[in-house]
């Protein structure tokens, strides 16, 4: 393997080639050489009027359904998507058949990953079977790998169980995850609960669901002074309450989706299954506080929340279709479009999810292992269907306009390239 | 005079023209409903199918009612008698209705949005909310329309009142919906549980707990069911406190002292929302209702078979 990147501008604050336009030569998948213009023969030449280099993006919440539920996403065709998406590290989520609640799981994924392009992180469940009511073992899962712990897309609703939760990873300095949603207040909800849910006649699911977690959660945290990550937050409110928590110095950081900056509930006039999602698009106000999270960096890490569903159970009707959209592929084109200076999406992308789950942040200079990601920022492009590397297509950006487009990226000595016509 | 539309999923897709239209054509159905020949062939050759995934009795036999009198070939597909038993998806279904030419479908559904989904699916076949979820049900609506209008001589300024569980019922949003468009006034009353929290803003209405008050003000009370079937969350304590606090009863109608016309769309949980002397009492039009109900939904048939053509 040996690749020459010409002509590539550098996004990567720490390094001293920040903002610099170079050629960087990888070969073996270290990079050799990092210089105004190298030559090099024999090698792979990547080279586009837009192009941009920076480290290795990540993801932190994406759900890849082996085992249990191949038909909507396997470990390999899920990493095909984060690589499409500029991804070279992603945190899976353990909703599994079986969830990830115990080491074989966490070793399964690990074993499974190690010959894809891409690193992957299970998040070990912090119940077993990630349903809510015993502590898995998450020592155990720790010490195989496990990089965070988290009941996934199913948010734990006790409150005992959490405070035991955070208290039990402060041996191990883990890090939990919740999706705030209090399942006893959005009970058979469909929708954001408002004036359009009213309107369409679909059971609502109040932003305070959302909300009264967070709090609570905030006060757990206080009591146990454990470290949080909320992910999804939909809500101005639930921004606001975690931005105060982090004032006051508790360990607590949140994500939201691209997605909720992107739709609100006034989207779902057609009852459209592919906008039905957990936690639920929020009215335009709340859209617009979670555009305002991206752009101005109060977002600790942007988080695909990709949940791959198979057609099926997308084209049905909207009581009966399941939650979720997939979000790797169409991730950057999106979450670019909110005015946050390029640096600092870069950063919520590499530098600042990683010191978040205690990764080494890896560098961009001579003689490091490439993690690389090759984008152009400024190219606007309309998202294909043919775009997509998940087994399953629920997404609503099919034939949207995007800004932003993936070159590819270069990591664990592999090079996966995006073609487009 | 045509519909603006190719189905009817809900009053909220209706203007106010394609609502008189539909309610004066009812009137010309009502009259053909007297004559001692009640069946005219509007609709010869038209095969519909009755779709019914939910239990209903009035509006099934309503919609047949009218079906065979605009001389149309009918079907009917209840769901607890079919494949959905086998876990057939809708989508299954409508392609094989659709494989059988089927010209309309009129559908009833417990998910809201059903019947927009079978439209998306089923451009060509013209399609008929006949209630989905707790979203809408038009022909309802129109039949509450037509009776007011026939025993108080229209709709517009007329003062309306709404009684009871609005959270879950399809009646209260498509009656909404067109006594809005129409130029009622509409006013809610109910326990706060039952009504939806944004539907003042969501809606345009006015909203008044103490029932007594709410009959004072209004011409018309449509009362509504209370959708035991729906209540799967704690809404309030028992039926018999909900009597208590908002069921209609003959003592409070003395004591309001107002001639107000009486509806409910049925089928009525006696003793519970309403007492049976105020239900079948001579301030009561549930029964003309229900007699309205076939000529209004001959109406719906014929003008959107009117706009498939």
């Amino acid at each position: 393997m040996k690749v020459l990147i010409q002509q590539v501008r550098i996004i990567s604050p720490s390094s001293p080639f920040n903002g610099k336009v170079t050629d960087i030569l990888i070969e073996n998948g270290i990079i050799r050489q990092i210089a105004d213009h190298i030559s090099a023969e024999g090698a792979q030449v990547i080279t586009h009027p837009d192009l941009h280099c920076s480290i290795g993006w990540m993801d932190i919440f994406a759900q890849f359904d082996d085992p249990g539920f191949e038909h909507k996403e396997t470990l390999v065709s899920g990493a095909a998507a984060a690589a499409a998406g500029g991804f070279t590290d992603v945190m899976l989520v353990p909703n599994t058949n079986p969830a990830v609640s115990s080491k074989i799981q966490v070793e399964y994924i690990r074993q499974k990953a190690a010959s894809l392009p891409i690193n992957l992180y299970p998040i070990g469940a912090i119940t077993k079977n990630a349903e809510g009511k015993e502590l898995a073992e998450m020592y155990d899962m720790h010490n195989s790998g496990a990089i965070a712990f988290s009941d996934g897309i199913q948010s734990l609703q006790s409150p005992g169980i959490l405070l035991k939760a955070l208290q039990y990873v402060l041996s191990i300095g883990a890090t939990l995850l919740q999706v705030p949603n209090d399942k006893s207040i959005s009970a058979h909800g469909l929708m954001n609960e408002g004036i359009m849910s009213t309107r369409l006649g679909l059971p609502g699911i109040p932003s305070i669901a959302e909300e009264l977690m967070i709090a609570r959660d905030i006060e757990l945290l206080r009591y146990t002074g454990s470290r949080l990550h909320i992910t999804g937050v939909t809500t101005q409110k639930g921004i606001e309450l975690i931005a105060a928590a982090k004032k006051e110095g508790l360990q607590v950081s949140f994500s939201v989706t691209p997605y909720h900056a992107w739709f609100c509930d006034e989207d779902l006039v057609s009852y459209n299954t592919n906008l039905k999602v957990n936690p639920p698009l929020r009215k335009k106000e709340d859209m617009l506080a979670v555009r305002q999270a991206i752009a101005n960096g109060t977002a600790d890490c942007i988080a695909s929340h990709h949940v791959p569903q198979h057609w099926d159970d997308k084209e049905c009707e909207f009581e009966y279709a399941r939650n979720g959209m997939i979000g790797l592929e169409s991730f950057f084109g999106v979450a670019n479009r909110y005015g946050a200076p390029l640096e600092t999406l870069i950063e919520k992308l590499t530098v600042q999810p990683r010191e978040l789950f205690r990764l080494e942040v890896p560098s961009l200079t001579a003689g490091t292992a490439a993690s690389l990601t090759l984008f152009a920022p400024g190219e606007e492009y309309t998202f294909e269907k043919e775009m997509i590397r998940s087994t399953s297509f629920n997404t609503p950006f099919i034939g949207q306009k995007l800004k932003g487009r993936v070159i590819g990226i270069i990591n664990k000595q592999q090079i996966v390239l995006n073609h487009f016509s | 005079m045509q519909l603006s539309t190719k189905h009817l999923l809900g009053i909220k897709d209706l203007s106010p023209k394609d609502i008189s239209l539909i309610l004066s054509t009812a009137q010309q159905f009502k009259e053909v409903l007297q004559r001692p020949v009640k069946k005219v062939p509007s609709l010869r050759d038209v095969t519909i199918v009755n779709l019914f995934y939910e239990n209903s009795t009035r509006t099934r036999i309503s919609f047949e009612l009218a079906e065979k009198r605009l001389g149309a070939d009918t079907i009917n597909f209840a769901a607890s008698a079919s494949s959905v038993k086998k876990g057939e998806t809708l989508l299954d279904t409508v392609n094989n209705i659709l494989s059988m030419k089927v010209d309309m479908v009129v559908m009833r559904h417990s998910a809201s949005g059903a019947p927009h989904f079978l439209a998306k699916h089923l451009p060509n076949t013209g399609i008929v909310n006949a209630g989905d979820g707790i979203n809408e049900h038009p022909t309802q609506a129109l039949l509450d329309a037509f009776s007011i209008t026939e025993k108080t001589g229209g709709l517009e300024g007329k003062k309306i009142l709404l009684i009871g569980d609005i959270m879950h019922s399809r009646v209260a949003l498509s009656n909404i919906y067109l006594l809005n468009k129409m130029g009622a006034e509409v006013m809610l009353s109910g326990p706060p549980t039952l009504i939806p929290p944004y539907i003042k803003e969501a809606m345009g209405v006015q909203v008044e707990y103490d029932l007594k008050k709410a009959l004072k003000w209004c011409d018309v009370a449509n009362v509504l069911r209370i959708q035991l079937e729906r209540q799967n969350q704690v809404l309030f304590s028992s039926l018999r406190e909900y009597n208590l606090s908002y069921g209609v009863t003959k003592k409070l109608l003395q004591e309001v002292d107002k001639d107000i016309v009486i509806m409910h769309p049925g089928p009525i949980n006696r003793g519970v929302e309403i007492d049976s002397d105020v239900a079948d009492g001579n301030q009561s039009i549930i029964l003309q209702q229900v007699e309205n109900g076939v000529a209004v939904r001959m109406a719906a048939l014929y003008l959107l078979a009117g706009t498939a053509n």
